[in-house]
């Protein structure tokens, strides 16, 4: 059996390489939408396989460290850690899918208005995506608390697409179909940096040995 | 801390999950009951009940880590620690589809009713079925049991299809119903995504039922 510190760097290893492919399906899928791109949605739809077999890989992985490692104190921490980001990851990873489903549908469309406010949204999870693996990486707990903050930005967008598309709706009830795909889209969007919050909170959980979720140490 | 006899600390937390999972179960009965009565007060009982979900959630995770870290459990203590981490995962966020569901329902009391609701409840009854079975399947290990929800799942995902395109349907004849009919169109996905979360319950009940070892399973592959 290999040293334990090895272990321990070939699973956040994985997570990475995990964390690059969600990441990449996240932002091709978001470009699929806007560009009704086919080709770009079929390669996000190609790599779901991948992001699922490295989610079995790594609890796999976790849980046999946890078994034979006898981890204490940090090390503990990093593998409970791990098994949630992983859990999270391959949510966003299916999340990525579902916006590429709804961006198939609505290739097969008219469009029904010029998309602004659904690339922001999605450009703000991204990079709290980014931010959080980053986080989690390096262990910056500054970095992991900045994307907690940036979750409220993301709610406030998914509000305003959701009334904005309902009085569209309500305007020109032929575009209703498109409409209900980009309110979907949104809050596939809104579940991906919840998602993201989660990886930050996990990490501030690894670093500092606290439990932040559900703001029950409001001092972080 | 003292350390405790590791069977107790088990079962404690078999229990306290147990807990959560009632809490759950009823915070999803609830919010369907709250939407087709009416029940404002309903509603709002479900998100009060947010803060002991989340809370209990906390509860297991710490507790499960710390049986873990103290006990260095090996097989089927292991896979019951990790089910139990999952499953904690699953319950809790099956809350959340409850709270919003409810978020929902108060939304809809304050509009006039768009139709009466049938598949939605059907919808409902089927899900809160697979949430029941899939915990008492975690309680008795049985892989049977909890193999026996699928079908339902499937179920569950047509009902949703169907709504999607009565309602859309609706708002085109009556586009004054489209904010209450999108409102009806997400208390159909959380309900789906309550069945999803069941169906994970269940494949953590066969894994844990079946005994795969993970070092064993895992050990070949990694050698290379």
């Amino acid at each position: 059996m290999r040293h334990f510190i090895e272990e321990l760097e070939d699973l956040q290893g994985r997570l990475l390489e995990m964390g690059t492919l969600v990441e990449s399906a996240i932002h091709n899928s978001v470009r699929a939408l806007t560009e009704r791109s086919e080709t770009l949605a079929q390669q996000v739809l190609g790599n779901e396989d991948r992001i699922n077999h490295l989610e079995i890989e790594i609890d796999e992985l976790s849980v046999r460290l946890l078994a034979l490692q006898q981890p204490m104190a940090k090390d503990l921490r990093f593998l409970t850690a791990a098994i949630k980001i992983n859990t999270d990851l391959e949510r966003m990873g299916d999340l990525a899918v579902n916006i590429v489903e709804r961006a198939i549908a609505l290739m097969g469309r008219p469009a029904v208005k010029p998309l602004i406010d659904i690339p922001q949204m999605a450009r703000t999870a991204e990079s709290m995506v980014r931010k959080s693996l980053d986080a989690f990486v390096k262990r910056e707990p500054e970095l992991a608390r900045s994307v907690l903050l940036s979750d409220d930005t993301v709610d406030r967008l998914r509000d305003s697409i959701h009334s904005e598309l309902i009085s569209f709706m309500q305007e020109d009830p032929e575009s209703i179909p498109q409409a209900l795909d980009l309110i979907l889209v949104a809050r596939h969007l809104e579940r991906i940096a919840d998602h993201a919050t989660n990886i930050a909170e996990d990490t501030l959980f690894l670093v500092k040995g606290v439990d932040v979720r559900h703001h029950l140490e409001p001092n972080y | 801390m003292a350390l405790r006899h590791f069977s107790l600390e088990l079962e404690e937390l078999n229990e306290m999950l147990l807990r959560m999972g009632s809490l759950v179960e009823s915070s999803i009965r609830r919010s369907v009951q709250s939407l087709v009565n009416r029940d404002k007060e309903m509603a709002k009982a479900v998100m009060r009940d947010e803060p002991t979900i989340n809370q209990m959630q906390v509860e297991v995770d710490a507790r499960a880590t710390r049986v873990l870290a103290l006990n260095q459990p090996v097989a089927r203590d292991l896979r019951f620690l990790t089910a139990t981490l999952k499953i904690n995962t699953d319950l809790e966020r099956m809350g959340d589809l409850a709270v919003n569901i409810a978020e929902r329902a108060v939304a809809l009391i304050n509009r006039p009713p768009v139709k009466p609701l049938e598949d939605i409840p059907r919808m409902a009854a089927l899900v809160q079925d697979m949430v029941l079975k899939s915990l008492e399947a975690f309680v008795k290990v049985n892989a049977e049991l909890a193999d026996s929800i699928c079908p339902a799942d499937i179920e569950v995902d047509a009902l949703r299809d169907k709504v999607y395109s009565e309602l859309v349907e609706y708002m085109q004849r009556d586009p004054v119903s489209v904010p209450a009919a999108v409102d009806l169109i997400f208390v159909a996905r959380n309900l789906e995504r309550i069945a999803d979360h069941a169906t994970n319950i269940a494949e953590d009940v066969i894994f844990l039922a079946k005994g795969v070892d993970y070092r064993r399973a895992v050990g070949p592959a990694r050698g290379v």
